[in-house]
């Protein structure tokens, strides 16, 4: 296992190579560069601009730009922002960062929730009212055209019913006052929400591996989880972050809803495919028989087994929503990645473009390498010892 | 003797988008507490249909036409689903034809058994149950340490003799045994028939195996049952079936069997296929195959009836010991082998 997870890991350093070369040269690619900003500003002499180039290092030739941006990158030194002058990449993204980082996450650790237990519920009952009528409102979500539904969204929940605030990701009345700055409140909700999920983790991980059939330890399970939140939601309560913590939470309420409503049925249609196999399978009836309660049989049996390939949609939908995230930020107007991304590419700032990619495609590596260990967890099949080449 | 379990006039059809497929037609027998009865009949005869109606875990596009399951005292088709997930496994328990596949490869085979056993009584706690997959585990020899092990890490024997464990574990009044062994070598297999057989007779549990295969079924049996096409032919203690058939049919498929211990004689296939049963036959469903067919068998469903003591049959034109020999002109043999050998094993 050990020489497997370093293997990867070094996999996962060379992919990262490759993918920045090329996102590199794909931005230079762009026509123009930081300078052209000033094309239509007479006032700026050329003398001027030549400078400008050489101060940015622009003169050189790409292959040595891109030699010492190299060097760089693998030393965590991202360079300046063009348009931000003189505001260092790296502080922008960890800015960014965060936002992006907890949107997604909760967005699609929802949509894959929902799109599970659908896809599970529907698949036990296929054929039946509940399976066609599930398909088609999915399919329905799943082909809308995604701005025009989350402004349709902002409209009926924000602007008719006004129970959720319109835009941003935070109220500003509310923070003008505050004792923290929102990137403080958002590494918190990160580091507690990390906390408890790997806590929730390690506590199910007992009964995932084992399948404890007592209900005794489910319910200690259970109890644990809670007492796990209750837990980090007090020591947040102690340093008086809860009323900001629930604001931001707010503002996350429609993006999230949106992103999962337009998501969730990926991950049904495919748990749906992927159960209708496992219950054909002999051990199915053989749980049947053995009189296992129907819950039982379709949880355990049934969907324990289908679960391997959702798990593998659940990463590529990091990766779409990664990709996917410009569009969500603009539409809600959440200050994070893919707004900054797409701001640095229209102005020709390469550095920070560069490094907004850059860091989306670390996402997508850490993402594939964390599937791949989940897939040993939850498949005692797949072993990996590095010699059987599995 | 106690009766444990009876069917009565059991007919069962499938709904397919072809019509109605007549799977089980008027199936009647019973059996006692701690017997043994062997199904036998060619593929697709109905056999394992039966077993699953008496699990009650029929597809959803079968329909009970007629007939009941008694079990215990119980009409299983008047009981609730609840009521019959409680009797599954705490009475009735089954060994699945696909071992090999009936145990989930997620989760440790010692586990799935504890699971049975902790689901149908609440009172015994994990650790106990632990124990008692120990000994169950003794009692079909693996070692007792496998338990904690996945499917995937048996052998196919191993896993076979893991689901008999799973099958004993609720101490069941009768297992249902469908196809126990056809996937195992022979060694393996009549080992481990014996040791059922063994653990059968030391619990005075009833079994039902079900094989095409005759030799395993005249091994365990103490009556047998001949299904062909969805019905009963011929029902009766197994020595008085295997050594004096009266069916044609029973008669045919033990001349399609070879027998080690008796004489040698020349295997005849039983020509044709069986029938399609979206639209089965006339009369007699065997009688297209059957070389001593009559105009009665064509037309007229034969009657289920007792001709010695516990001794069943639906045939109008039986095997008779003094017309074995006349059967014997008739019958087809293996091309290029001849002699009168055929059916000494049997037919006498």
């Amino acid at each position: 296992m050990r020489r497997y997870v370093f293997g990867r890991l070094g996999q996962v350093i060379l992919t990262l190579l490759i993918y920045v070369t090329l996102v590199y040269f794909l931005l230079q690619a762009m026509p123009g560069d930081i300078t052209m900003m000033y094309l239509s500003n007479p006032k700026i002499p050329q003398a001027a601009r030549e400078e400008l180039k050489k101060q940015l290092g622009l003169d050189q030739s790409l292959f040595m730009q891109y030699v010492s941006y190299m060097k760089n990158f693998f030393r965590g030194e991202l360079g300046v922002s063009f348009s931000q002058y003189p505001k260092p990449v790296w502080d922008i993204l960890m800015e960014k960062l965060p936002r992006t980082f907890v949107l997604f996450l909760t967005a699609n650790v929802f949509s894959f929730y929902v799109g599970f237990v659908m896809g599970k519920v529907i698949a036990w009952r296929r054929g039946k009212v509940i399976d066609y009528a599930a398909t088609v409102v999915g399919i329905t979500f799943w082909t809308a055209f995604y701005p025009l539904l989350a402004l349709v969204v902002i409209w009926i929940f924000a602007y008719n019913l006004k129970w959720l605030p319109l835009n941003q990701f935070i109220d500003p009345r509310l923070w003008s006052a505050a004792p923290f700055t929102a990137n403080q409140v958002f590494g918190n909700m990160v580091y507690g929400a990390a906390i408890i999920g790997i806590g929730i983790f390690f506590i199910f991980y007992y009964l995932l591996r084992g399948l404890k059939p007592s209900r005794r330890s489910r319910a200690q399970a259970w109890a644990l989880a809670c007492a796990l939140i209750a837990a980090v939601l007090f020591v947040a309560a102690r340093k008086g972050m809860l009323i900001y913590i629930w604001d931001i939470t707010r503002h996350m309420i429609l993006p999230v809803f949106t992103l999962t409503l337009i998501n969730f049925a990926g991950t049904m249609l495919l748990m749906r495919d992927s159960m209708l196999e496992t219950v054909q399978e002999d051990y199915v009836m053989a749980a049947r028989a053995k009189g296992l309660p129907d819950k039982v049989v379709r949880d355990r049996y049934a969907a324990r087994t289908a679960l391997l390939p959702t798990v593998t949609s659940l990463v590529l939908s990091l990766a779409s929503s990664m990709s996917g995230g410009m569009v969500t930020e603009t539409m809600f107007s959440w200050p994070g990645l893919g707004q900054t991304l797409f701001a640095a590419a229209l102005s020709n700032d390469y550095p920070l473009a560069t490094g907004a990619l850059a860091f989306t495609g670390i996402f997508l590596l850490i993402a594939h390498f964390i599937a791949d260990i989940l897939y040993a967890v939850l498949d005692p099949r797949i072993t990996y010892t590095g010699q059987s080449g599995v | 003797m106690d009766t444990l379990l009876r069917l009565e006039d059991l007919t069962m059809h499938y709904k397919t988008k072809a019509g109605w497929v007549q799977a089980i037609d008027n199936v009647s027998f019973s059996l006692h507490r701690g017997q043994s009865l062997g199904l036998v009949g060619e593929s697709g005869c109905g056999k394992t249909s039966v077993a699953m109606s008496i699990m009650r875990l029929l597809p959803y596009n079968a329909k009970l036409v007629k007939g009941r399951v008694l079990f215990g005292g119980h009409d299983l088709y008047t009981l609730s689903d609840e009521e019959v997930r409680q009797l599954r496994w705490k009475e009735v328990a089954m060994i699945f034809q696909a071992a090999m596949n009936s145990l989930n490869p997620v989760y440790s085979v010692g586990n799935q058994i504890v699971e049975a056993i902790v689901t149908h009584e609440p009172e015994t706690g994990e650790d106990e149950a632990r124990e008692r997959v120990k000994s169950l585990f003794e009692l079909v020899g693996i070692p007792k340490e496998r338990m904690d092990h996945y499917p995937h890490e048996y052998s196919g024997g191993m896993k076979q003799r893991a689901v008999i464990a799973m099958a004993l574990a609720c101490n069941p009044s009768l297992i249902i045994a469908d196809e126990p062994t056809t996937a195992l070598d022979v060694i393996v297999q009549d080992k481990i028939l014996r040791e059922i057989e063994e653990i059968r007779r030391t619990i005075n549990m009833s079994m039902i195996y079900i094989s095409h295969d005759v030799s395993v079924i005249a091994e365990v049996s103490d009556i047998v049952g001949v299904m062909y096409a969805g019905r009963l032919l011929e029902l009766g203690p197994a020595d008085d079936v295997f050594k004096r058939p009266k069916n044609p049919y029973t008669y045919s498929l033990m001349n399609a069997y070879p027998s080690i211990l008796g004489e040698k004689h020349d295997l005849v296939t039983i020509p044709g296929e069986p029938p399609n049963l979206l639209d089965p036959p006339t009369g007699c469903r065997f009688h297209p195959r059957c070389d001593w067919a009559t105009k009665e068998c064509r037309e007229v469903e034969p009657a289920w009836r007792e001709i010695t003591k516990g001794h069943y049959l639906a045939c109008h034109n039986p095997v008779r010991t003094e017309h074995g020999t006349a059967h014997n002109k008739t019958a087809r043999r293996a091309p290029g082998k001849g002699g009168d050998g055929i059916g000494t094993s049997g037919g006498n």
